[in-house]
């Protein structure tokens, strides 16, 4: 299939010298690069990334879902669309676009700034939380789109069975909703984890290097703004990601399986 | 969220009294609140946005920021340089998954899982640990390559003007959107049943192909193509790291001198975006609706 | 376990401008097993769900045992339901499903599992304990939510449309089941369908419902022998609608007079309601068979005669070939009392086509 020598090709390959790049420094063999990747600013950034990305996941995970029941149980269609519609749009809004809308609401001259005159009490945008804000903008509808067809997917059988036995709502929840949505749930969370730790052109135009994040270093180091015979450590910074990436997304897919098949 | 709160608390609609022997009222209640602290949450960014570009300091308001867009140095030839990229994506995006889905799904199925994984991959590897790999091969290629054939083709894919490579890369991260997008579309219209029945009418392959299952997957591939060019036209990381100016770059080039332009720009595109979903969602219902 | 009365008094619910619930009344009585027969749309669920308390009837009262549970909650109600199908927790194995309700309760795990292993039993499937809805067929299914229903040893059992997910062969056998049980435990069991067959083979009684009003109630043999409406008539089996002349206490219908069964409507031309099992057929005369569907004991035909009426007749099985399409045929009715209707305007196209389900 022409697919496959494609991604073989243009996908393999990067990853190859990636992986050969890591592990070689000043053209011999050595895991050097690995571990200066696990040290110090390197290190910090790396779980500055994965702390900001689960704290982003959990947050949205939640926010997302509690905003995905509200409109699933709602009775207007009419909202049902516009929010699946608005969500569609506002997940794939990442970037550099999004980083400016927010620059200009809540940056340092942004619009609700200077009304509200918040730079007084010591508001920036430009951290940890202000970031979190952000990435929850893309995160939350990114939640809603994933969890929306399981909370559909929640038979009405099932809630009038569990009256039938006796239940309350909340032991309903408790024994069956949330078991069942559990694997849709999780599987967002890994969504919005991923999303947030392979952002960068968001961080990158709204804090600079104020957060550490790993991504702003691989750029920094890609770019040149490293020591001489340090070049490979980007590549040493990447393939960590992947690592951390691929454990989460290996959490992914069988929740995702068994997710499919309960609530066919 | 914490500054945004107080203004939240007394918007709170009075729900209305719920009829005799209906849900109890609680459920409604959160409900509003989760609602409107949504709709403060993401509108206020937007008209705010849209506010900042408008508001000229001392002067009240103006449109010019949006009227600048178009003159602005560099607007055209990055929106035409990322739309090019866009187009010749999705062109190349679905010459390859589209018979490879069908093909998955009628010839192969044993292909199938290596083809999931294939499409997951480029999700689970983040796109700048991608252009990290990308940036060392071309900077490696050259040194290896020089005295080959090869040598003009890194060149040619480096080229300014039209960089084949970002395009490469593009499909690269597009592949699951499409191919699931594209998966999806085939899974309702039961691609075996119409093909074998196109087959026993005598219908030739690419025949099947071209008059059968296109025609049918008309909303699949729109949604594809509609997911890759939003991919291209946002994508920032490998453009940048590549050193190619692209839209989103250009915008962020031009965000340092002109910061309403920019955020003017930004909420353009985000209509954009906006208005090219609705047509997309809208088509793909009429045609739902028509079948 | 003991069954209760259940009373349905003055029942009305609508749905926006459908009245689904229109003035029910209907008492079933302790043990009993009743079918709440009708078209879909007639009422039937609605009503077991207002038992249920899923639903608030608008006006009118549900009672158990003489007790006004109209407003009781859905869930402190002593009645079990099996639904239509999929209502098995997908994440709980047939035996925690079956174990739910005393999981609420907070019986200890240990009794539970026992009593749910003796449930599971009692529906004929002792080993399927560790198993998910998933990797259960349909007819597990609804035998595990059967057990499930019966796990609080309710009073009273709703069985809404339980087997019109499988299939025709899952359907009779479970169909057997289901009552085998409900006469051993003795418990007061409404069971809705809209399958005729269903409903006559299982019940103790039929209740016919129409546009949600009860249209009669009855034991099988009485509803299918003396319909009491022409609705029910043709709901209920197969029936022919032929022209007839009444004179006093008999009826002329096809050449033959019959005494009239029932009441006798004012006017001298009336409908006469024959089932085809009732009308004979002998080779020669001037019907022509014009269709012919074998079923195994039995095979129906379409006779038209020869003033252009349908009649519908059965005829024994081996004999279909004899009256094979074409073929020419005499028909008769067998000499036993009739029914008779005025004449409906519709009901002039003879022969109604039966609503058949299988």
């Amino acid at each position: 299939m022409p697919l496959l020598v494609f991604v073989v090709i243009v996908f393999g390959v990067p990853m190859l010298v990636l992986l050969g790049g890591t592990f070689t420094k000043e053209g011999t063999l050595s895991t050097a690069n690995l571990t200066e990747s696990l040290q110090g600013a390197y290190l910090t950034s790396l779980l500055g990334s994965v702390k900001i990305s689960a704290l982003v996941a959990v947050l949205g995970g939640v926010l997302g879902t509690f905003l995905a029941q509200a409109v699933v149980t709602s009775r207007f269609r009419a909202l049902r669309e516009a929010v699946l519609t608005a969500s569609g749009v506002l997940a794939n809004f990442g970037g550099v676009p999004l980083a400016f809308a927010w620059i200009a609401t809540l940056g340092n001259s942004g619009v609700v700034t200077t009304t509200l005159g918040l730079g007084q009490h010591g508001w920036s945008l430009y951290n940890f939380w202000g970031l979190t804000l952000v990435y929850l903008y893309f995160s939350i509808p990114l939640q809603v789109l994933t969890v929306v067809p399981a909370l559909d997917g929640l038979r009405p059988q099932w809630r009038e069975a569990a009256q039938n036995n006796g239940a309350s709502t909340w032991q309903f929840w408790r024994y069956v909703g949330i078991p069942v949505l559990t694997p849709a749930l999780l599987g967002g969370v890994v969504l919005l984890f991923g999303g947030a730790f392979s952002a960068y052109a968001t961080a990158q135009a709204m804090v600079g290097s104020t957060v550490p994040l790993v991504t702003l270093k691989i750029a920094d180091a890609l770019t040149g703004n490293v020591l001489i015979g340090h070049e490979n450590v980007a590549l040493a910074l990447s393939l960590d990601m992947i690592v951390v990436a691929g454990l989460v997304m290996a959490v992914y897919l069988p929740l995702q399986r068994r997710s499919a098949r309960w609530l066919r | 969220m914490a500054s945004l709160t107080p203004q939240v608390t007394t918007q709170v609609t009075p729900e209305p009294a719920s009829p005799r022997g209906g849900r109890p009222r609680r459920p409604r209640v959160w409900r509003g609140v989760v609602l409107v602290l949504a709709a403060v949450y993401f509108l206020v960014p937007l008209i705010a946005s849209f506010v900042f570009t408008v508001k000229v300091p001392d002067q009240g308001l103006s449109l010019d920021a949006y009227g600048q867009i178009f003159s602005a140095e560099g607007f055209g030839t990055s929106l035409l340089l990322s739309l090019g990229l866009g187009v010749a994506t999705i062109v190349l995006v679905l010459l390859l998954t589209l018979p490879a889905a069908v093909a998955v799904r009628l010839g192969a199925p044993r292909l199938r899982p290596v083809l999931e994984v294939v499409c997951t991959l480029p999700l689970v590897v983040p796109p700048i640990t991608f252009v990290a790999g990308i940036s060392t091969v071309l900077r490696w290629g050259p040194d290896y390559l020089a005295s080959t054939p090869f040598y003009q083709t890194v060149i040619a894919l480096q080229n300014p003007g039209f960089p084949v490579v970002l395009v490469l890369a593009y499909v690269v991260l597009a592949l699951p959107f499409a191919y699931r997008s594209l998966d999806a579309g085939l899974g309702a219209i039961d691609v075996r049943t119409l093909s074998e029945a196109a087959r026993n009418l005598g219908a030739s392959w690419p025949h099947v192909l071209l008059r059968v299952i296109i025609p049918n997957m008309r909303s699949a591939m729109a949604g594809a193509s509609f997911l890759t060019l939003a991919l291209v036209l946002g994508e920032f990381t490998i453009a940048r790291l590549l050193s190619f100016e692209t839209f989103p770059n250009w915008i962020y080039r031009i965000s340092g001198s002109q910061a309403q332009v920019s955020v003017a720009v930004s909420v353009f595109s985000l209509l954009i975006t906006w208005l090219l979903l609705l047509a997309l969602s809208t088509a793909g219902a009429r045609q739902r609706s028509g079948s | 376990m003991n069954g209760a009365r259940v009373e349905f008094r003055g029942l009305r619910r609508r749905f926006g401008s459908t009245v689904a619930l229109d003035g029910l009344d209907l008492t079933v009585e302790p043990g009993e097993l009743i079918a709440l027969l009708g078209p879909s749309g007639c009422g039937k669920t609605t009503a077991l769900r207002c038992l249920a308390g899923f639903e608030q009837p608008d006006e009118g009262e549900v009672l158990v045992d003489g007790a006004d549970i109209t407003r009781v909650p859905a869930n402190r109600r002593d009645a079990g339901m099996v639904f239509q199908s999929y209502s098995l927790f997908p994440n709980l194995d047939a035996r925690d499903n079956v174990g739910f309700g005393m999981r609420v309760r907070k019986v200890p795990a240990a009794k539970r599992h026992a009593r749910a292993q003796e449930l599971l039993e009692l529906v004929g499937l002792p080993s399927v304990g560790d198993r998910y809805p998933h990797q259960l067929s349909g007819g597990q299914q609804q035998r595990v939510a059967l057990a499930r229903a019966l796990a609080l040893e309710p009073r009273v059992l709703l069985l809404d449309e339980p087997l019109s997910a499988l299939d025709a062969k899952v359907r009779v056998t479970l169909r057997e089941e289901i009552r085998r049980l409900q006469l051993s435990l003795g418990i007061t069991t409404i069971f809705v369908t809209h399958d005729q067959e269903e409903a006559l083979s299982m019940a103790d009684r039929v209740a016919v419902l129409r546009d949600g009003r009860l249209e009669q109630v009855a034991d099988p043999a009485t509803l299918y022998d003396r319909p009491a409406t022409p609705f029910v008539a043709e709901f209920v089996g197969a029936m022919n609608h032929l022209p007839g002349l009444v004179s006093g206490e008999r009826v002329t219908v096809l050449g033959q007079t019959l005494p009239v069964d029932g009441p006798v409507p004012g006017t001298a031309q009336v409908d006469v309601l024959v089932r085809p099992e009732a009308v004979l057929v002998t080779p020669e005369g001037d019907g022509i068979v014009m269709v012919s569907s074998f079923r195994g004991s039995t095979a129906r035909l379409r006779v038209r005669l020869g003033d252009g009426t349908e009649v519908l007749a059965d005829v024994p099985g081996h004999e279909s070939a004899r009256f094979a399409p074409g073929t020419a045929v005499r028909v008769g009715l067998v000499e036993r009392p009739v029914l008779v209707s005025a004449r409906s305007e519709a009901g002039a196209a003879a022969a109604v086509p039966e609503p058949d389900v299988v």
